[in-house]
């Protein structure tokens, strides 16, 4: 989902980077001392969760974990994305430079979106059903809207939109039950492990 | 405490294969994260061959050739096996630009010696049709013909190591650069705290 150079118009590229940044500004703004490592640990699973293809039909694609991100960290999944998606544009060559605003809001708006829809259903004293469904719903949906979201940059510069939208969509179901599965088990870990940092969800 | 999960897991377990086997009889072109194209001249026929990151082909791809300006000479697709060919169509540098599936682009370029050094072993005429002067010409030919030959599985190797996938230097070096951005944010953090 890493769109290359030279594949968008300027204005997309323009437009991508200023939502990137007015998101990245608001979640530093959120950041205190407490969360800087917790911070640091996402964004590195993030960078290497590019790494793991899922091998499903003819086709490979690979986790993103952004809704593993979004709920954790809300918006500050923002810079969290941002950095990760820089190193791998960098080491990597996965997406570019130019692309990294439009990338990054792709990656980082549905993470923050599921933080509000579904963060709720992560917070100590709900039903362990409904926990594992939001988790899981918010693994799901975050890789959904993203593929919307890249489909929807792609329309804007030119390629027709339910093609190109059906087709992302269509490649990444297998990473979004996937990512759902994923979400839900780290989320179901943590809340064993360190319950402290399911709490200050704040929805 | 297994068992309280264990239905829970079992239905997530059941719509997981459930979804997944639709995704077996797609045939939609393959893609990754990353696409290259390279290119090299054979004669007087440009070759190209595409691949996604893992070395999948990339089938039925766009292939548009530009000149170095910039102006859209010809166009083609590639075949199964990610390779699109077509003749020269002038002699100048040209600029390869491969578009796949979403979002997906590369570019490859070849400079004008490349063409020009192609060109001119296979241009030759024989001058004033001499006996020696045909033998020479076809001694040149075949040369050529098994130069080339001999040389496309090199071209083939050099292809491959453009299509190198990240490996454990890259890896270590992002997760060490970001752990290295929180200690640094720490600190700065730590400082404001103090003032």
């Amino acid at each position: 989902m890493h769109i290359s150079e030279g594949v968008l118009s300027p204005a997309i590229l323009i437009g991508g980077a200023v939502v990137t940044m007015a998101g990245v500004a608001i979640g530093l703004k959120k950041v205190d001392n407490e969360n800087i490592p917790k911070m640091g640990i996402l964004s590195a699973a993030f960078f290497v969760a590019s790494l793991v293809h899922v091998p499903v039909g003819p086709s490979s694609v690979h986790l993103i974990l952004n809704g593993l991100l979004g709920l954790i960290l809300g918006w500050k999944a923002f810079p969290a994305i941002l950095v990760a998606l820089a190193l791998q544009a960098l080491l990597f060559q996965f997406g570019g430079i130019t692309t990294l605003g439009v990338n990054t809001m792709n990656m980082a708006l549905p993470a923050v979106i599921c933080y509000y829809l579904f963060g709720w259903g992560v917070k100590s004293g709900i039903k362990q059903r409904v926990f594992i469904t939001a988790a899981f719903a918010s693994g799901f949906c975050a890789v959904l809207v993203s593929s919307i979201l890249v489909g929807f940059s792609l329309y804007l510069t030119g390629e027709a939109f339910l093609p190109a939208a059906k087709l992302i969509v269509a490649a990444h179901l297998p990473v979004m039950i996937i990512e759902g599965i994923v979400t839900a088990a780290c989320i179901l870990f943590l809340k064993k492990v360190r319950p402290e940092l399911l709490e200050e969800i704040n929805v | 405490m297994f068992k309280k999960y264990y239905t829970g897991n079992r239905f997530y377990f059941l719509s997981f294969i459930l979804l997944m086997l639709p995704q077996t009889f797609y045939n939609q072109p393959a893609f990754a994260h990353k696409v290259t194209i390279f290119a090299w001249v054979e004669g007087d026929t440009i070759y190209t061959q595409s691949k996604f990151s893992k070395g999948r082909k990339a089938k039925g791809a766009l292939v548009t050739v530009f000149d170095m300006e910039g102006n859209r000479l010809l166009e083609g697709t590639t075949d199964e096996k990610g390779e699109c060919s077509f003749k020269i169509p002038q002699k100048t540098g040209l600029k390869v630009v491969l578009k796949a599936s979403m979002g997906h682009m590369a570019e490859w370029k070849i400079p004008v010696e490349e063409i020009a050094a192609a060109q001119a072993s296979q241009n030759k005429m024989p001058e004033a049709g001499g006996p020696t002067c045909f033998q020479r010409e076809e001694i040149r030919r075949l040369i050529d013909e098994s130069l080339d030959q001999k040389l496309s599985p090199i071209i083939n190797m050099l292809a491959n190591c453009q299509d190198r996938g990240p490996g454990i230097s890259e890896v270590m070096g992002g997760i060490g650069y970001i752990f290295g951005l929180v200690g640094v944010a720490l600190y700065f953090a730590n400082r404001r705290k103090k003032l």
